[in-house]
């Protein structure tokens, strides 16, 4: 953990939910009876309100990873816990899917059908634990948070790329989850814009502290956001090294000039390379 | 006197060089004087943007922060020149340059906040404002037209609007400035000049015994036609009515159940094992194969023509309404179960919603259908409708009333399909907003 962390983690203690506890997780797939392993022992600890950069390359299985802990996937042995609560592991292969853990979709999964606000209010209205007009003046105060005023009763469809991922985070962060599961959220955005998404991401975190769980193979992306970079193997996966980022947050885009930037990209770019070309020689697909 | 001089100097600032006089005495009572010494500095990058500067004398160093791509990041400025507008931008409350004075300064300030208040209360100006402090961040201090694009907008954006209606009547006249009209009226032309000049004209071997254009004309709109069928007898209208009423009553009940079928077969695994190999073994067979079961299975000669046109509709809602949700984004789902929805809460909100593109493509196919399969029925048993006057002409040798009847039937087939299309985008105006801005 870094120091930064730390010290957030004393300022707020007991405040702070969401750690994440993955234990020797495997994962094999068995497709036509020809097992792949997905993921191999796999080991990971992220403590409460960390951004834990999850970097690999394409088809690795870290998305494998991301959905059993939302429970879109089962796991075939292993454990992964939530604040020491048993997400699934022996006896429960799948985790249930849950508002405590939200997904932001690599291709963005905003239902176009629904208006913005409608969009983010969906999920208190599904759980009908608030009144309407509770969720829908919350949902609109957050939306204007997060500089989105004027844009509630667009449909997504006629919003920027940009915006539309701006929407499903503060979607999720309706719900007060502790952990909010990134899949390579930016992939499709070009490098202008992703720009302005990070530190746009930055904002909202320091505002809502949150474990963050990113999947990324965009190693810029990776060091400006992260406190911890793990770098994967190529498939089977597991954490190949940990990398703390020792830039202190809040972060703004003049980190990219710093020396530190530098020297850690030159550090882990080696590692990253190594793997993307085991993963080209394997002939992984993308995914 | 002040009042005066900062008008004066608002004249000459590139925002605000069209605004009406009074509303400029408005934004001069806002504006404070202050003067700076060489090197002092005004603001840093990340400072809390409260003010907008204008330059009244001396000069200013302006340099933008990196990571907002500027071209130029540099700029001097002088007398006239706006800068600190980061405090009129939405959601951008912190500078994005260092502003140094290279000489002793003179400035004046105004509140951004105050400054948007009062073009609230005018937004017509505020807009033209505030487009011009765009055209000024994106030209002159040469940033992204991202960053330019957070300028308020005071007056009422028209989009949200565009009702079914509204959004119907702009699209009709736009098609009637496009070319489009007077394409399709030339298709028509050249189909009915090519019947007139085969049959006619040119008397074309085969073609000679066919009821030529004008004779099927002068009969149709005849007010005493020779065969006893124009748009001035009563019995024509009788036929349109039947044929649309069991159109209309067989359609009703293949989407009524077509609708949850497909539905329900998309959604549900087992359901689908059950159902779904059935549904393909009968899918196939043709609808007149099924006209002597009909007959047998339905009393009178109006149950079993529904009954006709009803199955061919269905099957074409059930299938089409099965492939929408099939093809729904699965991230879709996966994200309302994170959100907290329960299984039928998922399948309210987003299978059906998702699925009805699809939903609506296989109506206007199941209308298509429809007809096709109605005029079948009607030609074999039945005592009215257009498919019974086409067959009922040719064994009674009125030639020309069978082309009446197969004109009609392409005019209230062509109109009833339409309709089906207004009906779904008057239900999915998110997609007919989204193919809008596509340019569709």
């Amino acid at each position: 953990m870094s120091a930064v962390l730390q010290q957030a983690g004393k300022a707020e203690k007991g405040v702070l939910k969401g750690a994440i506890r993955i234990e020797d997780v495997v994962k094999i797939y068995d497709p036509d009876g020809a097992a792949v392993m997905a993921v191999d022992h796999c080991s990971l600890d992220i403590p409460a309100g960390e951004i834990c950069m999850i970097v690999g390359p394409s088809g690795c299985g870290k998305t494998t990873l991301l959905n059993a802990i939302a429970g879109f996937h089962s796991i075939t042995s292993g454990s992964i816990y939530l604040d020491d609560e048993l997400l699934c592991g022996p006896g429960k292969p799948m985790a249930q899917p849950g508002s405590d853990r939200i997904v932001v979709f690599q291709n963005g999964a905003l239902f176009p059908w629904k208006s913005n606000l409608d969009n983010v209010a969906f999920g208190l209205m599904m759980q009908g634990k608030l009144g309407k007009k509770e969720i829908y003046d919350k949902a609109r105060s957050m939306m204007a948070d997060a500089g989105l005023s004027g844009t509630e009763h667009n449909f997504p469809g006629e919003v920027s790329s940009g915006l539309r991922r701006r929407v499903e985070i503060v979607r999720a962060l309706m719900n007060e989850p502790k952990v909010l599961l990134f899949d390579e959220p930016y992939r499709a955005l070009d490098s202008l814009t992703k720009s302005v998404m990070h530190e746009a991401l930055l904002e909202i975190y320091y505002k809502n502290k949150v474990t963050i769980f990113f999947i990324t193979h965009d190693l810029e992306e990776a060091i400006f956001l992260g406190h911890r970079l793990v770098i994967m193997t190529s498939r089977p996966c597991k954490p190949k090294k940990i990398i703390d980022v020792d830039i202190p947050h809040p972060r703004d885009y003049s980190v990219l000039t710093s020396t530190r930037y530098r020297q850690l990209m030159d550090e882990t770019v080696e590692l990253v390379h190594e793997e993307a070309k085991k993963a080209f020689s394997a002939g992984e697909k993308e995914g | 006197m002040e009042i005066d001089q900062t008008v004066a100097l608002l004249k000459r600032s590139m925002p605000f060089q069209t605004v009406p006089n009074d509303v400029l005495e408005a934004i001069a009572k806002l504006a404070r004087y202050e003067s700076y010494a060489r090197g002092d500095v005004i603001y840093h990058q990340g400072d809390f943007a409260d003010d907008v500067y204008i330059v009244s004398s001396g000069a200013v160093q302006h340099t933008l922060g990196i990571g907002f791509q500027a071209i130029h990041p540099e700029k001097i400025l002088h007398s006239g020149d706006v800068f600190g507008w980061a405090a009129v931008l939405e959601n951008q409350r912190s500078r994005l340059a260092k502003t140094v004075c290279l000489e002793r300064t003179e400035l004046i300030r105004i509140n951004g906040e105050e400054l948007i208040n009062l073009f609230k209360a005018s937004p017509e100006t505020g807009d033209i404002v505030m487009s011009r402090f765009a055209t000024m961040i994106n030209k002159e201090y040469t940033l992204p037209e991202e960053v330019a694009g957070h300028v308020p907008h005071f007056t009422q954006v028209p989009v949200t609007v565009a009702t079914g209606l509204t959004l119907t009547m702009f699209r009709l006249s736009q098609w009637l400035k496009s070319p489009k009209p007077y394409l399709m009226l030339t298709g028509f032309g050249i189909l009915l000049a090519t019947w007139y000049f085969t049959v006619e004209v040119w008397k074309l071997p085969r073609f000679v015994d066919m009821p030529g254009l004008t004779e099927v004309f002068k009969e149709w709109f005849s007010k005493d036609p020779i065969y006893g069928l124009s748009i001035y007898t009563p019995e024509y209208y009788q036929h349109i009515w039947v044929s649309v009423r069991r159109i209309l009553i067989a359609f009703f009940l293949a989407t009524v159940l077509g609708v949850p079928l497909g539905l329900f077969l998309g959604w549900s695994k087992t359901f689908r094992e059950y159902v779904f190999p059935v549904f393909e073994t009968l899918r196939p067979i043709p609808i007149l194969a099924w006209v002597p079961l009909a007959i047998l299975m339905f009393q009178g000669s109006e149950t079993p023509v529904i009954f006709l046109t009803f199955l061919a509709s269905f099957y074409a809602t059930a299938l089409n309404t099965m492939l929408g949700v099939e093809t729904i984004d699965e991230s879709y789902s996966r994200a309302a179960a994170c959100l907290g929805a329960s299984k039928w809460q998922t399948f309210k909100e987003v299978i059906v919603p998702g699925a009805m593109p699809f939903i609506f493509t296989g109506l206007q196919i199941s209308i298509g259908v429809a007809w096709f399969s109605l005029v079948a029925g009607e030609m074999v048993s039945g005592e009215f409708g257009l498919g019974y006057v086409i067959n009922t002409s040719y064994t009674m040798v009125r030639y020309p009333t069978i082309v009446i009847g197969m004109i009609t039937l392409g005019i209230v087939g062509y109109v009833s399909s339409a309709l089906v299309r207004v009906a779904g985008d008057y239900m999915m105006q998110w997609r007919v907003r989204e193919l809008a801005l596509g340019g569709r």
